[in-house]
């Protein structure tokens, strides 16, 4: 799906359900020192979570001009990635709602090795308004 | 690590205390394979998408935080295969930051011989603020 032309992001049109593809990579051995390094944790399992699967399935499909807020994530950890192991992922948008007026939509990612193991599953919760948040961290820039 | 027999409700987890810098902050985002410019990473863009006046460190530094501590409570044989975090974000996270991870078990139930164990997650900031909340489970068998 890499390849193909990105699509400009519109929430009205955002279907639930919506799948984003798959794509693939490869861990190494330098993206898991990167992660643990950049986290101050030398024995972090699943530097995976530094890749944002599931931003980066959405990512590769929409050119999002809005932009986003992280509202919350939900991770399910099943085995730990191994070094030079390919990783296939998997994403789909998998609700879209309103909270409080401010639209949302759910990313979610599977991940699996090239052996079938299922590595890791993660959901997030993105607010598409990002500047409201940004009003209610900072009300003197209102 | 915690075994099964000495899990309490009230229990509290390990603590880590993790000190934000926009080096960390960009090492992070660089763990990605698709690089762009976001929020996190340059000042700019999250200046015109939130207005803030600086970029903010990614949700997902507080689910490892979080994972770290789950890991280090329930050991990584269990927390590795069984594990889930869940976290709201509240407030942002930025550079100059010093983010404390606590937890504390919320509640255990056996099922079908397995000990399903619930933990209550929270991060603070170095003001005493709460930048997510959130809960982590486990199974032990």
């Amino acid at each position: 799906m890499a390849d193909s032309p990105l699509k400009l992001f519109v929430y009205d049109d955002v279907v639930i359900g919506e799948e984003l593809g798959s794509y693939e990579y490869i861990l190494t051995q330098e993206m898991v020192d990167n992660f643990r390094a950049s986290v101050e944790d030398p024995d972090a399992s699943f530097p995976t979570l530094g890749v944002k699967h599931d931003a980066t399935a959405f990512a590769m499909v929409y050119d999002d001009q809005i932009g986003t807020v992280n509202a919350g994530n939900q991770v399910e950890f099943f085995n730990p990635p191994i070094v030079g192991k390919k990783i296939n992922v998997t994403g789909r948008i998998s609700d879209k709602y309103l909270r409080r007026d401010k639209p949302y939509i759910v990313l979610e990612a599977t991940a699996v090795d090239e052996d079938g193991r299922m590595l890791e599953k993660l959901s997030t919760y993105q607010l598409k308004k990002p500047d409201e948040l940004g009003k209610k961290w900072h009300p003197e820039q209102k | 690590m915690a075994s099964r027999t000495e899990i309490k409700p009230g229990q509290a987890l390990p603590t880590v205390t993790k000190k934000i810098t926009t080096a960390s902050i960009l090492q992070f985002e660089s763990c990605g394979v698709l690089q762009k410019e976001n929020i996190h990473n340059n000042p700019e863009l999250a200046k015109k998408r939130l207005g803030t006046t600086y970029a903010i460190a990614s949700g997902r530094m507080s689910i490892t935080f979080a994972a770290e501590i789950m890991r280090k409570f329930f050991g990584p044989d269990v927390f590795n295969h069984t594990g889930t975090v869940n976290l709201k974000f509240l407030k942002p996270v930025k550079d100059g930051d010093t983010i404390t991870v606590t937890g504390a078990v919320s509640g255990t139930e056996d099922v079908d011989g397995e000990s399903h164990v619930s933990v209550d997650l929270f991060c603070e900031n170095q003001d005493g603020d709460r930048t997510a909340v959130g809960i982590g489970t486990a199974v032990i068998k």
